[in-house]
């Protein structure tokens, strides 16, 4: 298959395109602005036919658009990052609420104050309970994968949720990188036209979003049962996904866990990294894996726990900080544990926030930590990056 | 793998460089991955860019902190930057400039006077190209045919003329560089 030299940025527009999304509008910001940029010279140069690039005034505003576009039924696409995520957070839940098929590329970015332009997670897991599907993507060809599986799996009718791409600013927005764009048929034929059976119509009047009371909870309940409900449909399309493009993936990527006793637990680019050292400590005679997490909403518990289960301990790296009490994916992992009959030793660690490179030398020193640990019986949590804080 | 890291200012084409070497890497069916680093995107600030080329798919990520080659498209900056970290012995540090700057490295130390070069041939000065004719010597890993290939594919929507002043530049030099 032939490959194409792209940006992170450039392959969750060509992702836009390939679905034919009838609505984007956009705000631009670092580090998504090239991915807006893509998409307005494409528009500019007519090679968007029928999609309408809507310029704003604010992320609360692209969003809020969003809504009303999707509401009557139009595919719609947008991408922001950081600050712009943030104030789109009380639209994300009336998305999520109306239940929109919005699927949005987030290129993750530090959050200020002190401002910074490179990438952590906290702006994508600031979302987290906003009732969106969440994806996180690794490399630039899963990018445009997961905005085409994104839509196929959000416009579900058992699903009718809006989606998240994740991918790591700089590391992978500003990254080029061969990938596979597959052909406007090839699509067309995995995402037919999006055909929504409720939508507001001109000589259909419906309302949505209005004042419930005792009636709220229900709205609730089946916003969570639709998530629940993308963990079956994300493994149904891979079928037709790999028939179509020849790739697949899984609920979680598992890598090196068969016969591992450590396993490290990662998230986005940096697992890239940690494979290529995992490599090198396999060649030492070093028992170690790695999982990575690409679907944090709804959360394939099953999966990781079964991923989980024969490790002796695991290292949960996270490029994300919740202060006052640690990594946000720390506690999600530790409660997906509880329930297996034999408890691996788990320790925790924050690495790379505001773009602090995770190479392969820090891979290598959070292993020989988590194996201090386990000949200690004793685990930990702390920033792998700072000598002491 | 091979690896590179090119330093510059912002505005001088550090970032295009890192994309064109990539681009013609790419030609000759190698892996590559290429990008930039900056913090606040405004001319005149220190900035950097990376390529990595390889033949099998690449597992690393992020910057290149044992390169290969360094390339310095601005010498000032060698008073502010430590430009030759993390080279080898085996590493080239190749600076735009006309004189052979001193600097202290156990890799081999190259320059070449792309600006002149550039406001010859092109007539202002884009040596972020002409640069890479230098790199082309020096090194085995890009070809002047897929540099000429990555050229025309970056610069695409400029006229042919400013292309071809590019191609000859690089080709110019490819030939005085020693």
């Amino acid at each position: 298959m032939k490959q194409t030299l792209v940006t992170g940025n450039e392959a969750a527009a060509w992702g836009a395109r390939l679905v034919r999304a009838k609505y984007i509008p956009n705000f631009p910001i670092t580090p998504q602005t090239e991915c807006i940029e893509t998409l307005a010279r494409w528009s500019a140069d007519g090679e968007l036919p029928g999609t309408y690039f809507d310029r704003m005034e604010s992320e609360h505003s692209v969003m809020s658009a969003a809504v009303g576009a999707a509401a009557v039924g139009s595919r719609v696409f947008t991408a922001t990052s950081s600050q712009g995520l943030l104030l789109m957070h009380e639209v994300l839940y009336i998305a999520a609420g109306m239940r929109l098929p919005i699927v949005m590329a987030t290129i993750s970015r530090g959050l200020s104050a002190p401002v910074t332009l490179w990438s952590d997670h906290n702006d994508f897991l600031d979302q987290r309970d906003s009732g969106w599907l969440m994806f996180h993507a690794e490399n630039n060809q899963e990018v445009l994968d997961m905005v085409l599986q994104a839509y196929r799996i959000a416009e579900d009718p058992r699903v009718l949720l809006p989606a998240m791409v994740n991918m790591d600013g700089y590391v992978l927005s500003f990254t080029d990188e061969p990938i596979i764009i597959p052909s406007p048929g090839q699509v067309e034929e995995f995402l037919p036209k999006y055909a929504p059976a409720h939508t507001i119509a001109k000589n259909r009047p419906v309302t949505v979003g209005p004042p419930v009371l005792e009636e709220y909870s229900i709205f609730r309940a089946q916003n969570h049962v639709a998530s629940r409900n993308a963990l079956n449909v994300i493994e149904e399309v891979q079928d037709d996904f790999e028939k179509i493009f020849g790739r697949r993936y899984h609920l979680v990527d598992e890598f090196m866990l068969e016969d591992a006793e450590l396993v490290l637990v990662t998230q986005g680019s940096m697992s890239t990294t940690a494979k290529a050292a995992i490599l090198e400590m396999r060649d030492e005679g070093i028992k170690v894996g790695l999982l990575r997490l690409r679907i944090i909403r709804p959360w394939p518990n099953e999966a990781v726990a079964g991923a989980l289960k024969d490790a002796k301990a695991i290292a949960v790296i996270d490029r994300n900080v919740a202060p006052g009490k640690g990594g946000i994916m720390f506690p999600e992992i530790i409660e997906t544990l509880y329930n297996l009959d034999r408890l691996p030793l788990v320790s925790g660690f924050v690495v790379g926030l505001g773009g602090n490179p995770q190479t392969e030398s820090k891979v290598k020193e959070i292993t020989h930590k988590l194996m201090d640990d386990l000949a200690a019986g004793r685990p930990r949590m702390e920033w792998n990056d700072l000598e002491e804080i | 793998m091979y690896k590179i890291r090119i330093h510059g200012r912002g505005g001088q084409g550090a970032k295009k460089a890192a994309k064109m070497i990539g681009l013609a890497a790419f030609k000759m069916g190698k892996q590559v991955q290429d990008f930039a680093l900056y913090g606040a995107e405004r001319r005149g600030a220190p900035v950097m860019s990376f390529v990595r080329i390889n033949d099998d798919p690449i597992l690393e990520r992020g910057y290149v902190d044992d390169p290969d080659v360094v390339l310095v498209l601005d010498r000032t900056l060698l008073d502010l930057v430590n430009v030759a970290d993390g080279l080898s012995e085996n590493g080239v540090l190749l600076v735009n400039s006309e004189h052979k700057p001193d600097i202290d490295t156990p890799a081999e130390v190259k320059n070449v006077d792309a600006t002149s070069i550039a406001l010859d041939t092109i007539g202002k000065p884009i040596f972020n190209t002409t640069m890479l004719g230098a790199l082309a010597k020096f090194t085995n890993i890009i070809s002047i045919d897929a540099l000429n290939w990555a050229i025309e594919e970056e610069l695409s929507k400029y006229p042919q003329k400013l292309i071809e002043a590019n191609k000859t530049a690089v080709r110019k030099c490819y030939e005085v560089a020693k």
